[in-house]
């Protein structure tokens, strides 16, 4: 890590545990369907359309929310990047200037690291603390504890996850099988309530 | 929401759908209450017999209901809580059905949990829940807002389940949570309450994996304090609590999935299943002490196995549905049950009555335990079928024999008072929407039965499936056209006055799911256009005036969810339900562009800020009103899956139109997801329905036509005022002769208004950006004038909806007669409104319900057994008052009767606003008031509220009332003193409406048996009195308390001269003194009101 042209390294802690929140609950969306879909008997036999809509319905919701959950990051505040748990998860710990964050973005794996500077308290520049944003601009700024921070410089690394990839693939893939279900169905949804007169 | 804004639900054959997601019995074991897919809550009530009736629905989620649990120490209060899909939390009271508090929240909850400690707590308590994110939140339960969490060092994960455990024996209550992955974790709750207080990390004590997934439940045995049961959708597990050591697993058998449990007593289980089965295990220890404390679990492991006792299952019907939501519910007092229940997604609950020693047959078999009663809405509907008939079901007679017709789709058009509802045979009829509401709700109306004007449009084969009136939502168009769709994907085109088909369009792209119009600033070829959405996602746009179809966009794989306009670039913006968004080109109809994920959120977002843009043109303001309507009813219609749109949306909706054009009646059609049901709302705009009652001075009409040089239209309109006011002065228009009388002008100013549509046109925008400038006062007046013999059949069918009809036979036969209204078939089903997105409604047989309620009462309309009470207390301060118009005359009258019901409005209305009044507003309002020096800060704002509630007659008067009498505060603060009761109003109205009918109704009783021919002279002075409604019941008080300083007899005989030679035209006057005592204390009033009645009627003193 590039700071006064000197390299710092920084390597997980091994006794604590961190989730990428993204990744946990995608999986734990998917497994809800796979439930779903899963908890009848093989000879389970439905009786009605509605009920197979109803069900379809539940899945897409989970899987929606599963795609969703990967495609579109958290948009955090910088006091809530500074409380996250991430910050805590370094040995050597990390110095108080620098803040971590690591997210998904679609098929991406992203690490943005912001170097602060502490805004002195009779700066004449009129403090406005930064809105909740997935990547912040150099000149956000914030209230941690007592301080007023600024974020002087910003880096930025991606990497593409090919599986990811595939799993967002699958995601649109599923989706639309699903909604092809439903329409298969609907359409004879006319004849449900349909009686000659 | 307005608060004067009064509901009444007309339901149809049909229940709406409710698929029950979550069940839950109150602690008194007096109600159910159930969340459903749709969004709903339904409160049923539980008797001492464990029958089950459905009593009220709650609308307030827009989502699919998650869980349900209690918010408070139910013995003090009854509140539970509700969270929704969409993160939204309600608190409602249970006894009636209020919402309490809202919120939404960015979490999911799946479960939630009551706590309160009450020595270390101070508040209401935390809920603490789990959900769809880590670990366990803590949301204050009386502000909803998020406390804290309590977090996990290690695997942190989504919780499935949890169960808070109060031990006796370590004086330290628990949280026990197993996570998704099967961890379960441990945090102490009643030690850690200061650090939560103080926002500390709180991690937890234990953790131990279980080897199992999907977690449904876990329960501690309180009996033995040592048991700890799991319950896995594939087995269920029983620990030792004091060191998770497993001591038992049972895997299900034949593909069965557990779905719960409960522990009913020491070593007995309860377990139930996901399609609806339960089974009672005894837990064997089989010969080893239990002195012996295991130090291995092992040991213990082999000797306690289960014993099946007892099973339950639910009777086999078609509609079974899965999945099962099942609770338990233990005994707590005497007269209580231990009750198991389950609710279906059919919208079925079952209850079982468990034994309190649950045996097994002699010879070691299982013992079946049957069920103890089931019930669903639809029972509820069918038992008290006399209520619940759609609102054209007496059109049923014309179909020779076909059953009812179902309505699938009805619109209302406030303009012209019409109901249209397209029925599942292709018909559509359009009828006069009061007529409908009248002959539906009312009995004996035989008459009305027969004439209601209607027309049925035939032009579709197929179940229509939606409607719109374009003039109703754009005064540009042309207010005859109406469009229609059905299910074969054809659009027609009527003119609703000729009942002609103007254009057929087929568009061969599935059912017609709904029909929007473009926005008003959005033209194309200077016209507005139509969007049609079809049932295969595809969206057409049709050219009104060219009669063609312009666009049919169909590339959509996902429903369309939303449909924006680019005005600019003449853009269509359709946003589907997979968050994609496709861009078409309306000219060319190719499509532009196509997007997904955050790029498609942008482009929506965009859209809605050109909108906002737009709006602040100050001639759009009216517009805006517009759209924000369309607007919102084009969600609901077009939410696919996900967000359930239905009910509350509608509901929303219906709030912004009520403001937009207040008018005295409204029905709103509400339909339901998943279903083609739909019931009607009766809207009743109490504070409007006053407003119009008031004898308007005529002055009033002759300078809004004056205003506006040669509008034909309304010039029509006041001459069908006139009429009418004519008409009744004349008192040859009795309630059905004045209807026929109004059906006559009303299609007359309809032909005018089809000749001059042009021209109407062009005034329209004037009025408009008139509208802007005139001031408050005219704002509230509806743009068209609605007529007035209209508005006094809605005065009447809203009293008789009110009515305690049945309490008392007597009184309903004077009603009938004297106030010339029908009475109701049966109880209504009220809707109750307390903030802007809650929203009760009663379900018929709600009158059954009510605890305490007389059976001899059944099938009377009274809100609650309260009402009887209060009205008698209200009675009990009335009879200070006696500037009250009473005595009506036998002959009836349509004038003097229409008068009584002014009075009697205005008096609801009066006691709506008191009661709906927040009690800081009261306070804010009185200390501000220019006090009468000794009254205090109540009376002072109920002061306020008087003149704010009469200011017309103020206004008439000309002058400003400065004083109120001590008669009239005392019934001032014994409403006030209702409200700080919590007296619902329909409560208090009722009361209110009882006790000033009674006394109505008492003194007319009186008359015959005095002295039969009654003096038309003080009839003509009781005119008097009804003309000045509001106030002068006011003023006379007031002057009451001058007579009461004076010498009685003399102010008598002047005036009674005087109110002779009023009524001298009328009849001759007789019995003189009989009358005197009957009259004495209303006659000071007469000389001071004499010459406002001249000049607001003139004809009438004359």
């Amino acid at each position: 890590m590039p700071r006064n042209n000197q390299l710092l390294h920084f390597a997980f802690r091994e006794d604590k545990q961190w989730k990428l929140q993204q990744i946990q609950d995608a999986r734990n969306h998917v497994s809800q369907a796979i439930y779903l879909l899963t908890s009848r008997d093989q000879s389970y036999q439905f009786k009605t359309g509605a009920e197979v809509l109803k069900l379809m319905d539940a899945v897409m919701l989970q899987l929606t929310r599963a795609r969703n959950r990967l495609t579109t990051p958290a948009t955090l505040t910088l006091p809530e990047i500074a409380a996250s748990g991430l910050t805590r998860m370094f040995a050597p710990a990390l110095p108080s200037d620098l803040l971590v964050n690591v997210y998904i973005n679609l098929n991406k794996l992203c690490l943005t690291v912001y170097q602060l500077h502490a805004l002195q308290p009779n700066s004449t520049k009129n403090f406005r603390p930064a809105r909740g944003a997935v990547l912040h601009s150099p000149g956000a700024m914030f209230e941690w504890g007592s301080q007023r921070l600024e974020v002087s410089h910003v880096h930025k690394v991606e990497c593409v996850i090919p599986w990811l990839n595939d799993a967002l693939v699958y995601f649109t893939v599923s989706l639309q099988l699903c909604q092809q279900l439903k329409d298969k169905i609907s359409v004879f949804s006319s004849y449900w309530s349909y009686r000659p007169f | 929401m307005r608060t004067s804004l009064q509901a009444v639900a007309l339901w149809g054959q049909k229940a709406p759908p409710h698929s029950i997601t979550a069940i839950m019995i109150t602690d008194d074991q007096r109600t159910i209450v159930t969340g459903s897919q749709e969004g709903q809550l339904c409160l049923w009530n539980l008797s001492h017999e464990l029958k089950i009736s459905a009593k009220e629905l709650l609308f307030g989620h827009s989502a699919s209901v998650t869980c349900l649990a209690r918010a408070r120490d139910f013995s003090k209060q009854p509140y539970i809580v509700s969270a929704a899909e969409n993160g939204e939390m309600c608190v409602w009271n249970v006894t009636n059905g209020q919402c309490m508090e809202k919120a939404t929240l960015p979490y999911r909850h799946t479960a939630i949990c009551y706590y309160h400690c009450s020595f270390r707590m101070t508040g209401e308590g935390w809920l603490l829940c789990c959900g769809e994110y880590q670990d366990v939140l803590i949301i204050d339960a009386k502000t909803l807002a998020v406390v804290h969490s309590f977090r996990s060092s290690q695997f942190p994960d989504w919780i499935n389940c949890m169960c808070i455990v109060h031990s006796m024996r370590i004086q330290e209550d628990s949280l026990l949570v197993v996570s998704v992955a099967g961890e379960l974790k441990v945090w102490d709750l009643s030690s850690s309450i200061n650090s939560i207080q103080e926002k500390q990390d709180v991690y937890e004590k234990e953790s131990k994996f279980l080897e199992s997934l999907n977690c449904q439940t876990i329960r501690f045995c309180t009996y033995t304090e040592r048991l700890l049961l799991v319950v896995f959708s594939k087995c269920w597990k029983v620990y030792d609590y004091c060191d998770f050591s497993l001591l038992l697993t049972e895997v299900s058998r034949n593909g069965q999935f557990f779905a719960g449990g409960e522990v009913i007593a020491a070593h007995r289980i309860l377990i139930w299943t996901e399609d609806g089965h339960s089974y009672i295990y005894q837990l064997l220890n089989s010969g080893l002490s239990k002195s012996i404390y295991p130090a291995d679990g092992r040991v213990l492991k082999e000797t306690i196995y289960p014993h099946l006792l007892c099973s339950t299952s639910v009777q086999e019907n078609k509609e079974q549905s899965r999945p099962f939501v099942m609770g338990y519910m233990n005994e707590r007092k005497e007269p209580f049950y231990k009750v198991l229940f389950s609710g279906e997604v059919s919208g079925r609950i079952t209850l079982w009555h468990i034994p309190d020693v649950p045996v097994s047959k002699f010879d070691g078999s299982p013992r079946e335990i049957p069920v103890t009663a089931t019930w669903t809405l639809q029972d509820n509907f069918d038992k008290h079928d006399t209520m619940s008939q759609s609102i054209i079901d007496y059109f049923s007679g014309l179909k020779d024999g076909a059953g009812t017709a179902v309505v699938t789709s009805s619109e209302y058009i406030p303009s012209l008072d019409k109901l249209i509802c397209g029925c599942e045979d292709g018909t559509i009829i359009i009828t006069q929407a009061l007529n409908a509401a009248k002959a539906r709700l009312l009995e004996g109306g035989s008459l009305v039965k027969d004439s209601p004007p209607h027309k049925v449009l035939k032009g579709h084969h197929q179940s229509v499936t939606s409607l719109l009136y374009p003039h109703g939502l754009s005064s540009k168009l042309d207010q005859s056209w109406m469009l229609s769709g059905d299910l074969d994907s054809c659009v027609i085109l009527w003119d609703i006055f000729t009942e002609e088909i103007l254009h057929k369009f087929f568009l061969e792209a599935g059912p017609v799911t709904s029909l929007l119009m473009s926005p008003e600033k959005f033209k194309l070829r200077g016209e507005q256009i139509i969007c049609c959405v079809c049932g295969d996602h595809s969206v057409a746009l049709l050219h009104l005036e060219g009669k063609s179809c312009l666009l049919h966009a169909r590339k959509h794989l996902f429903p369309v969810r939303m449909i924006k306009w680019h005005p600019v670039e003449n853009f269509l913006i359709v946003g589907c339900a997979d968050d994609s968004v496709y861009i078409w080109e309306i000219e060319t109809g190719t499509l532009e562009r196509h997007e997904t994920g955050e790029r498609a959120r942008i482009i929506l977002n965009c859209c809605d800020d050109s909108q906002l843009v737009k709006s602040v043109l100050p001639i759009a303001s009216e517009t805006l009103k517009h759209k924000s309507i369309e607007q919102r009813s084009s969600s609901p219609y077009q939410l696919g899956p996900l967000p359930c749109p239905g009910l509350q949306v509608e509901s929303s909706c219906k709030v912004t139109d009520a403001k937009f054009c207040p008018r005295p009646f409204n029905v709103l059609p509400v339909k339901t997801k998943w279903s083609n049901v739909g019931f009607h709302i009766l809207l009743f705009d109490l504070e409007n329905l006053v407003e119009l009652l008031l004898p308007t001075p005529l002055s009033d009409v002759d300078s809004s036509s004056s205003f506006y040089g040669g509008e034909v239209l309304r010039r029509a309109k006041s001459t069908v005022e006139k009429k009418t006011l004519t008409l009744r002065k004349s008192k040859t228009a009795c309630g059905p002769l004045s209807a026929e009388a109004l059906a006559k002008p009303i299609t007359e100013s309809l032909a005018q208004g089809d000749n001059t549509i042009k021209f109407s046109e062009e005034n329209d925008g004037i009025k408009r950006q008139k509208k802007m400038k005139i001031s408050k006062k005219m704002q509230p007046k509806p743009s068209r004038k609605v007529d007035a013999s209209l508005t006094i059949d809605t005065a009447k069918l809203f009293l008789s909806c009110l009515l305690p009809w049945g309490v008392d036979k007597d009184l309903d036969y004077l009603c009938i007669k004297h106030l010339n209204i029908l009475k109701l078939q049966g109880p209504i089903s009220l809707g109750i409104s307390l903030n802007e997105d809650n929203f009760s409604l009663m379900l018929p047989g709600w009158d059954l319900c009510n605890s305490g309620m007389i059976k001899d009462y059944s099938g009377v309309n009274l809100f609650s057994r309260k009402v009887l009470d209060l009205s008698d207390k209200y009675t009990a301060t009335l009879p200070n008052q006696v500037g009250i118009p009473r005595g009506l005359e036998n002959n009836c009258d349509s004038l003097r009767e229409s008068d009584t019901i002014v009075y009697l409005l205005s008096r609801l209305f009066l006691v709506n606003k008191l009661v709906n009044m927040p009690l800081e507003l009261a306070c804010r309002v009185g200390s501000s008031f220019r006090m009468e020096s000794i009254h205090n800060k109540m009376r002072g704002a109920g002061n306020d509220i008087l003149n704010m509630s009469s200011f017309y007659s103020c206004l008439r008067n000309g002058k400003n009332e400065s004083h109120v009498p001590e008669a009239d505060l005392s019934l001032l603060k014994l409403i006030s003193c209702w409200r700080d009761q919590s007296v619902q109003v329909t409560e208090a109205i009722q009361a209110v409406l009882l006790a000033e009918v009674q006394q109505h109704m008492k003194s007319l009783g009186k008359i015959p048996v005095n002295s039969q021919p009654v003096s038309m002279a003080e009839n003509g002075n009781c005119e008097m009195k009804q003309m000045l409604p509001k106030l002068e019941w006011t003023e006379e008080l007031e002057l009451q308390c001058v007579r009461n300083t004076l010498p009685l007899q003399t102010p008598v005989s002047p005036v009674k001269h005087d109110s002779n030679s009023n009524s001298a035209n009328f009849q001759d006057v007789e019995d003189m003194p009989d009358r005197c005592a009957l009259e004495e204390s209303e006659s000071p009033g007469e000389p001071r009101h004499h010459s406002w009645i001249a000049k607001v009627c003139p004809c009438k003193v004359s």
